[in-house]
Formats: structure tokens, C-alpha cells, sequence
């Protein structure tokens, strides 16, 4: 009943917010709240319960539509339900004097309702009933700016239809072979299954996890649709709803097909997982250089987007008891920490009148410290340094590639951090260090209702970071209800049997060491900070904006690195699209406007039916 | 007295009481079509039971008199008909104010006449009489603007819709000379009790299906569609999309099922679907500019579709054929009537022109998008549900040919996704370019809203409800398809129940 | 020989089909095409009565006794073909008043060029 009741809540309350709005603006972003709250108290009163219920039936298929709780499902939902408020919450002040907003709100509790659907269900077809849900109402949020966001939109969905076409294809067939959609029956069939069946249902099905995933080659719609969409919806959609791929990879490889068969899926070397350990790896180490070269701050954050996925799909594709903790936890991880990067940006965004160009920004650290410390906590998750929950998983997942002999891919998801440290300073440092720009002299610090949200993420990132335990509990509860092994955990880490990692002890180290540099800071001479304006230029007048140093950051890198990160698989789906709407062009000619042709096709046709039917 | 007579009955007879109250013509066929639809509601229990049989024309008993037969799926369509026949008539109270009304409002109601004529008949001559009523005036109403494009695109589509009837004309000659009867169930009896095998029969197939496909829209034999659907006033281009061409197909697929059971030539049927799906939706991508245009191919590409889903040739397939005839009737209807009144308001049929439409005509956008969105199949709308129903029947037929065919709609459904959202991202998305070009007629200012009359407004968003409620209960209407679905599959159970009640 | 004057209606009735159906395919003067598809309905018409004709038969009537019915000739065709002249000459007209309407317009029935819909 609570799970009827949380999707008649998340559904009920996105139309019920659309009408308030209708009446007052203040009752609809109380009413928004509400709901969102009321979904995240609901959805923790189901942590630790396994239910299944039928809550529909659809005679004419002859099926029966199941929502169920797992630990699976309640760590996603969980996880949908706490960005879905924080993004409620950072709207409130970030969207206040935009347009639509009985729009916006209603869109984004829809797309909060549907993805909460998605991981509740029981069954395949509600599964991707929710899907679909959720994949077009997303679309109508990415393009609610208008202007560039039209062309993101249309790319997102176009590609979502074809992976959620793909995945259609799946379930009709699985259907239609056992006559059941219900995962745990399907998962029971599947054992038996021939494997050149089970490879079809898992090469269609990951397809359009890997185009919601954004893995390369599929990734083209990410970097612009979450460049493009509103600040609190970025972080929706790249904290929780490109992890959807994950979600049902997982649901397909583990829940439905099992460790077994996967393992039996391989021609020499080359098996399912190791194809998606190269799609990781590509993806890693191609999405952390691109977003070196970005300038523009969401952009970078929607490629280090991409490039974290690549993170999740080397843990989960190695069903160690290590490498799907890091990776399910990385999923966790990467959903604070970006969620908080792109709040950052959207501050910045909310309080400079829409600048992104991060070349254009600099020296904001005095103007809004606790946005800069959110950003550096976030960046300092993002890169995987102790103390932020980013290092943990990232420690799991290396040391999953390490001690299961992937010398390559380790060595990529190293390159891929690399690149991370690199733009990751970069973002911070041109955004909040060198020099403030003369029209953000009078800059304030963000609202404190968006705030709010960073400073909770925040805590939640160190949190996280220092007392691992707490979320590691709930995945190795996800492992063991798929009879996969589990990692043993302690509250502060992993226990000496399973690779010891302990966070207290890092922390103490790290606390004594930076006891250690303060003092010796305390002793070094003192920096003077020396205005630029009085630096000497010949005698001649310098205009101030010459100054800023942050332009062209790692130019000789940049350089180097460009001409390989061509697009290609952007300009070949762009090619394919053209060239199918040329073909469309050309078919349409049939319709040629005279109407003799026409008496002529009829004639046509007809001696074709007859001379059909006397031979066959 | 319920008797499925009246449904023909009625709209004949107030057709011709429209020209006498010039005034008020334009209430009679809402009247007449109300009045259906609760008839048509009422009897819907009745036939679930058992279908009706009316004798006209002296009560002998079948063959030898004209029957109509109210089956669940006679039925069925007769309520499409009606319901759709109601709501557009109540949109075009406001809509047709220009030119000729009465005469509007006589050639509709004839139309309707038709249509639920042909469903309903039992007896192919009158059937093809029905056909014929249909036809002209639908011809006529192409041509209702009196504009030169209507004009154009009546007389193109009259010159292939005789050729058309012509040949079902040829066809019932043909099975007249070897039976001796137009009962459609005595024909039916007769093939399958002979066996028969003479190459004459095929050929009066090919002649029906050539026939009734010109109506039927399905490919190469279409081309009247999209001029007809493009240059007719809005209301009419919603019935000729939402009821004319489902008559086409209905009589194909009584053709082929009930009169000669033509198993192995469903793969045919199958293909031909595939090809009239596919050059339907990919011309509708290419047409860019003219919106009622790329509407009307649109319409090509479901029409493919359901014919694909009957050439399925199982109770699954038929299942899915009919339900996705039921959502695409609602759909495209509500589609043209919308996009009626505001190529009326911008004064342009060009797509670029509803850019920001969203905002000045925010219900008929909202509606217009659950339209495209049923269309394309997305949940929670009526559209998937059908969508799922064909593509399951069609990879539980478990046929290679089949699932290739299957795939190839899915292609389709992209195809769909890429036009319709393009009209959908100009609604809402895009700021309107230039305010004067936004509005030419009644002199709306610019940042109003200008929203289409209530009257108009009414029917779309019943439309638009029913759509949702199909797509989130199914149940409102899969009981019905199911039984039409079973008698359509049951040809003998057919033949007893016409021949065999005396 | 023996051949053709068997079947005379039926290669008469479907010359005639044939030919409008010539006409409606390579004519290109409107009014032309018109024709053809009246000389296609005639066509069909005659087919019709062809199927129910028995050579040297009766009418249908049993006028006098002694009548044998096998030699009567069929009257169900001749019924249908009232009706469908009926529709021929409904179709006829509403093409002739389309091709009036439509010289106003163009100023031409040269169907090649009234071609302003197509694609």
C-alpha cells in the first residue's frame, strides 16, 4: 500500500502543485516542498522492507503491473527522492523571477514522480511505462529555456526514444516468450534461456541504458542538455537520471540475467562485460579531456558527468564484492557531489546575470565564501580525495582494477583522474581565485534558501567521506539480494580481511599534517597581496580585463589535446540524420501532383495484386 | 424500439432537414449525431450478447433481402463514428461561418450517413452504395473553401476515388457472376464451402483491395490524401482522417477476412502496411512547412500501421488493429481540430508560424501535444497502449518476416518522435518570431491570449480526456475491441449467425 | 471467331473500361479525363448486366404460363445498375461544377499545370 501511496503522492502532488500555482505562487512552492518532503519521509519508512504488490492488471495483455520494494529500489529512490527536494528547495529562489513557473515545478515533481516509478517497479512494462514518462517529460524540461536548450531537447529525446524503443523490443519479447513481465519470473526463465537469446535481450536492453548513461559513443545529447537545462534541473538530471543506465544495467545483468550466464557470455577474451569495460574506459579518459578544454562551467560539469559514469560501469561490469561496492557507491557519490557542482554554478549563474564563460569570472572567493567552500568540497569529491566521499569509491574501484589484473583500465580510470585534478582546478580557479572583476566588485553571497541545499550537500560529501559505513551498509545490502558477495564494512571503512581502509585513520593523519603545514606557513614570510592595477606597463594605460590571467588555462595542453577530441560520433549521428532527411525529401517526391501518375499507381497496383496472386 | 436502423436512419433523415432551417442548420448535426451516440451506447450491452440482425426490404430472410448486421465491431465503429461525427459538429458551430453552411451541414451529416452504413451493412453492394454516399460527399466537402487548393485537391481526389469504386463495382460483379448472391455471408459461405480456388476469385480480391484501398489510403494508392487532408476546412480533414479512411480499411479488412479468408495473403497485406507505414512517416518528416500537410502523411503512416497490424492475421493482431484504429480516430482528430483554429489565428498553415503559440493558445497547445504524444505512443496515453498491443502481436506471431516488419515500425515510431516533437517544440519552446505575423484575423493584440472559442474549445479537450482515460484505463474500451476482435476472427460463427437465425 | 461472339459484351464492356482507363491516364485536359471515368462507369454498367444477361432469355416476369424460369434473365443486376447510373451521374455532375469552379481559378483544365499541390 505505501508504495501505491508514494506514486500517488509523487503523481498527485505534481498535478496538485500545477493547480496551486494557478491560484497563488506562494501556495504552489509550499505545496512543491510538501510533496517532495513528504515523498523523502515516505520513501525512508520503506528502508529495510521487501514488498511486492500488484497494484494494476491489463486484461487485454493478460498481465499484471507489480511495484515492489528492494534494497535495490530504495537505494535509487532514496537517492531520486533527497536530490528531487534539494532541487525543489534551490528552485524556490533560483527560478523566482522566471516565467512558467507553475510549468516548471509541475514538470520537475513529474519527472521526480516518474523516475521514483521506474525504480519501484516490479515488473518490466512498468518499468519502462515509467520510463517513457519520465524520458518525455524530461525532455520538456530541458528545453523550458528556449533558445539553444530547443535543439539539447530534441537531441535528448530523439536519442531517448531510440534507446527506449530498444528496450521495448525487449520486453514485447520477453513477453511474448514467457507470457509474463514480472522480473523475478523473467529472471527464473532466463536461467534457462539459450545464450544467443540471452546476448540479443542484453545487447538491445543496454543499449538505451548506454544512451541514458551517456557512455561513449552515445553520449552526444548529455553535454548539451545539461548545459542547456535551468541549474536545479542540471543536477537532477545528472546526479540521478542519467544513472537510470545504471540502474538497469544492473537490473538487466544482475537482478534478471544472473552472475552465471554472464560469466558464460564470452568468444575467446572478448565478453559482454569486457566490451563494457572498454566502452568505461574510452568513455573515462575522452569525456575528462573534453571537459579540460570546455570554458563553460556547466559544460565542464556535464562532461565530468560523462567521464563518471565511465567510473560506475568499471566497478559494477566487476561483480567482485569491491568493484560493485565502488561502483554502486560511486553512483551515490557522484549524485552529491555533482548535484552540489552544479547548485555552485547555478549560484554563480543566479547572482552574475547568467555568465557560464568561466573565463569572464575569477576572484569570487571573497565576494561568496560558503559557495567557494561548497565548490571546493565538491571538486575535492569529484577528483577522489581523502576525507570526500569520492575517494572511497574510487579506492574501491582501482583497487578492483588492480587486483583483478586490468593494467589498461586502471591505467585509464588514472588518466581519467588526471584529467579530472586538471579541470577541476581549473574550474575552481576560475571561477573563485585570481583576480574579481571589476563589474562583480559588488557581487553578494548566494540566497540563503540556495544555501541551504549546498551546505547540506556539503556535509553530506565529508560525511560520506569520513564514515563511509552508513551508505556502504545499504549497498552491500543490494549485493547480497542478488546473491552477489558483499564487502565487509566497518562504520569507518573496510575491515582489515577485505583491504583495509579505515577513514579515522586518515583523518587523523590528515588533520596532523595539516596541523604540520599550517605551522610552517605560520613561519614562512608572509604573502602581500599587490593590486594589478599597479603593475608597470611602459607608461601606457592597460584596460583592466587584459589583466585577468584565467583566460586560456592550460593553453599548450588545450593544444595538444584538442585535435583529438574531435567528435566524430557527434558528426556521424549528425551525417546520419541529415541523410535521413534528405531520403525522407526524396520519398515525399512520390507525390508528384499530377494526377495521371496517381490513376497510373492505381492501375499499377492493381496488376501487381493480381500478378501476386496467380503466382504465389 | 433500439434498432440499429436509426443509426443510419437518423443522420439521413436530418441531413436533409438542415437545408430547410437555413439558420439553424448548423445545431442539426450535433442533434443527430447526440442522438446517435447514445443509441449506439445503449445498444452496445445488447450486441456484447449477441449481434443484431435487421431485415430491410421485404423481411425475406437472408440472402435474399438487404441486412444490416450490428456486430461488436459494426458496433464499435458506428460509436467512433458517432462520437467522432458529435464532437466535430459541435467544433464546426463555430468554425464553418463562411459560404454555403446549410449545405456544409447536409454533406456532413451524408458523410456520416455513410460511414456508419458501411460498418453496419451486411450486404456488399450496399456496402459499395454506402461507399458511393460516403464518397461524393466527401468530395464535395474537400471542396467546401471554394479556395483553389480545395478545389484542385477535390477534383484529384474525385478522379481517383472513381477509378477506385469503379474497380469494387468490377469486384462485385465478378463474385456476383460466380454465386449469384451480395449477401456477404452467403459469399463468405459459398467461397469456404467450395473451396474454391478459380482465378477469378483472386482477382475480384485484387479488385476490392485496389477499391477499398484508395479509400484506405494504403500506398501508392493514397495520393488524394494528403492534398484532400491539407486544403479542406480543418473539421472536415478530421473526419476524412479520423473516420472516412478507417471505413477504407474497415472494408478491406472485412474483404479479406470474412469474405475469403485469405490466409495466405496476409503476409501481403502485412507488407504493404510496412510500406504505406514507412513512406507515410517519412514523408511526414520531410514535409516541413505546411503542418495540415505533414498531419495528413502522418495519417498515411497509421493507416499503414493498422493494416499491418490486421495482415498479422492473429486475434492479436486484429486486437491491436482495432484499438489502434479507436486511438488513432481520437488522436488525429483531435489533431486537426486543433491545429484548425490556430492555423486560423496565425493565418498560416506553415509550421514556423506556431512558433510561441504555446503561450497565446495555451489549451489547444496542451491538447494538440497529447495528441502527437498518443501518437507517437508514449504512456501514459492511448496511443502505447495499442502501439504495445501490434508489437507484441507481431512478435508473438513468431515469424521472421514479421519481426523484421516489427522493427521496422519501431524505425517509424522514431520517425514519429522527430516530427511531432518539432511541432512541439515550436509550441512551447520557441518565442514567436514577429508578433504582427502571429496575428492577422480579429485583430488580437499581440500579447493577449487568443484562445479558440468555448464551443471549439469543448470538444478537443473531450477528445483529449478521452485519450488519457483510454491510455491510463484501457479497460473503457478493450472489452468491446476484444469481442469485435473475435468476430472479426470468426467467420463461421459469422455465416450462422446471418444465414442460420431462421 | 466462336470465341469472340460468345464473349462479345464482355470484350465490349471491358473496351470500354480500358479505354477510359487510356484516357484518364494520358489525357491531360480535365473535361477529357472527366469522360474517361464516365466511360469507365459505363463500362462497369454494361459488365454488370452482361453477368445476369442469358442469351435469348426472358424477362423475369411470369407474364404468361409456361414460362421456364432457367431462361429468365437475372433482374438483381439491372437493379443494381439503375443505382450505380444514378451514382455515375451524381459523380458526373459534381466533376463537371469542380471543373467549372476550378477554370475560374486556374484559368486553365490542363491538369499539368494545375499542379500547385503536390509533395
Amino acid at each position: 500500500m505505501i508504495l501505491i501511496t508514494i506514486l500517488l503522492i509523487a503523481f498527485g502532488g505534481a498535478f496538485v502543485t500545477y493547480l496551486a500555482g494557478k491560484i497563488s505562487g506562494k501556495l504552489r512552492n509550499i505545496l512543491a516542498v510538501l510533496v517532495s518532503l513528504a515523498l523523502v519521509v515516505l520513501i525512508s519508512l520503506i528502508y529495510r522492507r521487501e514488498i511486492s504488490r500488484e497494484y494494476y492488471t491489463l486484461p487485454f495483455l493478460n498481465l499484471k503491473l507489480i511495484l515492489m520494494s528492494n534494497p535495490l529500489s530504495w537505494f535509487f529512490a532514496i537517492i531520486i527522492a533527497g536530490i528531487g527536494l534539494l532541487s525543489i528547495l534551490y528552485s524556490l529562489e533560483y527560478m523566482k523571477d522566471k516565467e512558467r513557473l507553475d510549468y516548471y515545478y509541475f514538470t520537475l515533481l513529474f519527472i521526480n514522480a516518474s523516475m521514483l516509478g521506474t525504480v519501484i517497479s516490479g515488473d518490466l512494462l512498468s518499468f519502462f511505462i515509467f520510463w517513457e514518462i519520465m524520458s518525455w517529460s524530461t525532455y520538456l524540461l530541458i528545453s523550458y529555456k528556449g533558445g539553444k536548450a530547443i535543439a539539447a531537447g530534441l537531441k535528448y529525446i530523439i536519442m531517448s526514444i531510440i534507446g527506449s524503443l530498444a528496450m521495448l523490443l525487449v520486453i514485447i519479447s520477453l513477453y511474448s516468450r514467457y507470457g509474463t513481465m514480472e522480473i523475478s519470473a523473467i529472471a527464473s526463465y532466463m536461467q534457462t534461456a539459450s545464450i544467443g537469446y540471452t546476448l540479443f535481450i542484453l545487447i538491445t536492453s543496454s543499449l538505451s541504458f548506454v544512451i541514458i548513461n551517456a557512455f561513449w559513443p552515445l553520449h552526444t545529447w548529455l553535454p548539451d542538455a545539461h548545459a542547456e537545462a535551468v541549474s536545479p534541473f542540471s543536477s537532477v538530471l545528472s546526479a540521478v537520471l542519467v544513472r537510470k543506465g545504471i540502474y538497469g544495467l544492473y537490473l538487466f545483468m544482475y537482478v534478471i540475467l544472473g552472475l552465471n550466464i554472464l560469466n558464460k557470455l564470452h568468444v575467446g577474451f572478448i565478453s559482454f562485460s569486457s566490451v563494457l569495460c572498454g566502452i568505461g574506459a574510452v568513455t573515462i579518459v575522452f569525456a575528462a579531456f573534453t571537459a579540460l578544454v570546455q570554458e563553460d562551467s556547466k559544460r565542464i560539469l556535464a562532461w565530468s558527468t560523462v567521464g563518471q559514469g565511465g567510473y560506475m560501469l568499471l566497478g559494477i561490469v566487476f561483480a567482485t564484492a569491491s568493484g560493485m561496492t565502488g561502483g554502486m557507491f560511486h553512483v551515490l557519490n557522484h549524485c552529491i557531489y555533482i548535484a552540489l557542482l552544479f547548485f555552485v554554478a547555478g549560484a554563480i549563474e543566479h547572482r552574475t546575470g547568467g555568465i557560464r564563460n568561466i573565463n569572464e569570472l575569477g576572484g569570487l572567493i571573497k565576494r561568496m565564501p560558503v559557495t567557494f567552500i561548497a565548490a571546493l568540497v565538491g571538486i575535492s569529491g569529484l577528483i577522489g580525495i581523502p576525507l570526500t566521499n569520492g575517494f572511497v569509491s574510487k579506492w574501491l574501484i582501482y583497487k578492483t582494477l588492480i587486483l583483478g589484473n586490468h593494467p589498461f583500465l586502471a591505467f585509464a580510470a588514472f588518466v581519467g583522474t588526471w584529467g579530472t585534478v586538471l579541470y577541476g582546478y581549473k574550474f575552481i580557479h576560475n571561477i573563485f581565485l585570481g583576480q574579481l572583476p571589476e563589474k562583480y566588485k559588488h557581487i553578494k553571497e548566494a540566497p540563503l534558501l540556495m544555501q541551504l541545499p549546498m551546505i547540506l550537500l556539503t556535509v553530506t560529501v565529508i560525511l560520506f567521506g569520513v564514515l563511509p559505513g552508513i551508505p556502504l551498509r545499504v549497498i552491500s545490502a543490494i549485493q547480497r539480494q542478488v546473491a552477489l558477495p558483499p564487502l565487509q564494512t566497518t562504520l569507518f571503512g573496510i575491515p582489515k580481511e577485505a583491504g583495509e581502509l579505515n577513514m579515522i585513520n586518515v583523518l587523523f593523519a590528515i588533520l596532523i599534517s595539516c596541523f604540520i603545514v599550517w605551522l610552517l606557513f605560520r613561519r614562512a614570510a608572509k604573502s602581500v597581496p599587490v593590486q594589478q592595477d599597479d603593475s608597470y606597463a611602459a607608461g601606457s594605460y592597460v584596460p583592466k580585463e587584459k589583466y585577468h590571467y584565467t583566460v586560456n588555462f592550460y593553453n599548450p595542453l588545450s593544444k595538444m589535446i584538442t585535435p583529438y577530441l574531435r567528435d566524430v560520433a557527434s558528426l556521424f549521428y549528425l551525417n546520419i540524420a541529415r541523410g535521413t532527411q534528405r531520403v525522407c525529401n526524396i520519398i515525399r517526391r512520390v507525390y508528384v501532383g499530377e494526377v495521371g501518375y496517381y490513376a497510373m499507381y492505381i492501375v499499377l497496383f492493381l496488376a501487381f495484386l493480381i500478378f501476386i496472386q496467380m503466382f504465389f | 424500439m433500439l434498432s440499429p436502423v436509426l443509426l443510419i436512419a437518423i443522420p439521413l433523415g436530418f441531413s436533409f432537414l438542415a437545408p430547410l432551417l437555413k439558420k439553424g442548420a448548423k445545431y442539426i448535426p450535433p442533434i443527430a449525431m447526440l442522438f446517435n451516440l447514445i443509441l449506439s451506447i445503449l445498444l452496445v450491452p445488447q450486441v456484447m450478447r449477441k449481434p443484431i440482425i435487421v431485415l430491410l426490404g421485404g423481411g425475406w430472410p437472408p440472402p435474399f433481402c438487404i441486412n444490416l448486421v450490428a456486430s461488436p465491431l459494426g458496433i464499435l465503429l458506428a460509436l467512433l463514428i458517432s462520437l467522432v461525427g458529435f464532437l466535430v459538429s459541435i467544433y464546426a458551430i463555430a468554425y464553418i461561418k463562411e459560404g454555403a453552411t446549410e449545405k456544409y451541414h447536409t454533406l456532413y451529416l451524408l458523410l456520416l450517413t455513410g460511414a456508419t452504413g458501411i460498418v453496419l451493412t451486411g450486404d456488399i453492394f450496399n456496402l459499395f452504395v454506402f461507399f458511393e454516399i460516403l464518397c461524393i460527399s466527401s468530395y464535395a466537402l474537400v471542396a467546401y473553401n471554394g479556395d483553389k487548393h480545395g478545389l484542385e485537391s477535390a477534383v484529384k481526389y474525385l478522379i481517383q476515388g472513381s477509378i477506385g469504386s469503379s474497380f469494387i463495382l468490377i469486384g462485385i460483379a465478378l463474385l456476383y457472376g460466380l454465386f449469384g448472391t451480395l449477401n456477404m455471408a452467403d459469399i463468405a459461405n459459398n467461397i469456404s464451402y467450395h473451396s474454391l480456388q478459380s482465378p477469378t476469385l483472386y482477382v475480384a480480391l485484387a479488385f476490392f483491395i485496389t477499391g477499398f484501398g484508395v479509400e484506405g489510403a494504403i500506398f501508392p494508392l493514397n495520393a488524394w490524401l494528403p492534398d484532400a487532408h491539407s486544403s479542406a476546412p480543418s473539421t472536415i480533414s478530421a473526419i476524412l482522417s479520423g473516420i472516412a479512411i478507417k471505413t477504407g480499411v474497415y472494408a478491406i479488412a472485412r474483404v479479406t477476412y470474412t469474405l475469403f479468408s485469405a490466409k495466405g495473403f496476409m503476409i501481403f497485406i502485412a507488407t504493404i502496411g510496412i510500406i504505406t507505414l514507412l513512406i507515410g512517416e517519412m514523408s511526414a518528416l520531410g514535409q516541413k512547412k505546411d503542418i495540415k500537410r505533414m498531419l495528413a502523411y502522418s495519417s498515411i503512416g497509421q493507416i499503414g500501421l493498422i493494416i499491418f497490424a490486421f495482415g498479422i492475421a492473429t486475434y492479436y493482431g486484429i486486437f491491436g488493429a482495432l484499438f489502434q484504429l479507436v486511438n488513432h480516430a481520437l488522436a488525429k482528430s483531435l489533431l486537426f481540430l486543433a491545429s484548425g483554429y490556430m492555423i486560423y489565428r496565425v493565418g498560416s498553415k506553415e509550421l514556423s508560424a506556431f512558433e510561441g503559440l504555446g503561450k497565446k493558445m495555451p489549451l489547444s497547445s496542451l491538447v494538440f501535444t497529447i495528441g502527437a504524444f498518443s501518437l507517437i505512443g508514449l504512456p501514459p496515453f492511448a496511443g502505447f497502449m495499442s502501439k504495445i498491443s501490434i508489437i507484441s502481436a507481431g512478435i508473438k506471431a513468431n515469424n521472421t518476416a514479421l519481426f523484421v516488419f516489427v522493427i521496422i515500425v519501431l524505425f517509424a515510431t522514431i520517425i514519429e518522435g522527430c516530427y511531432f516533437f518539432r511541432v512541439v517544440q515550436n509550441l512551447y519552446f520557441k518565442k514567436s518570431r514577429d508578433p504582427a505575423h502571429n496575428c492577422v484575423r480579429d485583430g488580437c493584440p499581440t500579447t493577449q491570449k487568443s484562445e479558440m472559442p468555448i464551443s471549439a474549445l469543448i470538444p478537443i479537450i473531450i477528445l483529449a480526456l478521452l485519450i488519457v482515460a483510454i491510455g491510463i484505463y484501457p479497460r473503457l474500451v478493450t472489452g468491446i475491441i476484444e469481442s469485435a476482435a473475435i468476430g472479426l476472427m470468426d467467420k463461421v460463427g459469422y455465416i450462422h449467425q446471418i444465414l442460420g437465425i431462421f | 471467331m466462336n470465341f469472340l461472339s460468345n464473349n462479345i459484351y464482355y470484350i465490349g464492356c471491358f473496351g470500354l473500361i480500358f479505354i477510359g482507363l487510356y484516357i484518364v491516364l494520358t489525357k491531360k485536359n480535365l473535361i477529357k479525363v472527366i469522360i474517361g471515368i464516365n466511360f469507365i462507369d459505363t463500362g462497369v454498367n454494361l459488365f454488370l448486366i452482361t453477368i445476369g444477361y442469358i442469351r435469348g432469355g426472358t424477362a423475369p416476369i411470369f407474364s404468361r404460363p409456361g414460362l421456364n424460369p432457367e431462361r429468365m434473365v437475372d433482374p438483381i443486376p439491372q437493379a443494381l445498375v439503375l443505382t450505380t447510373i444514378v451514382i455515375g451521374v451524381s459523380v458526373l455532375a459534381l466533376a463537371l461544377s469542380l471543373a467549372i469552379r476550378l477554370y475560374h481559378h486556374y484559368g486553365t483544365l490542363n491538369l499539368r499545370k494545375i499542379r500547385e499541390l503536390k509533395w
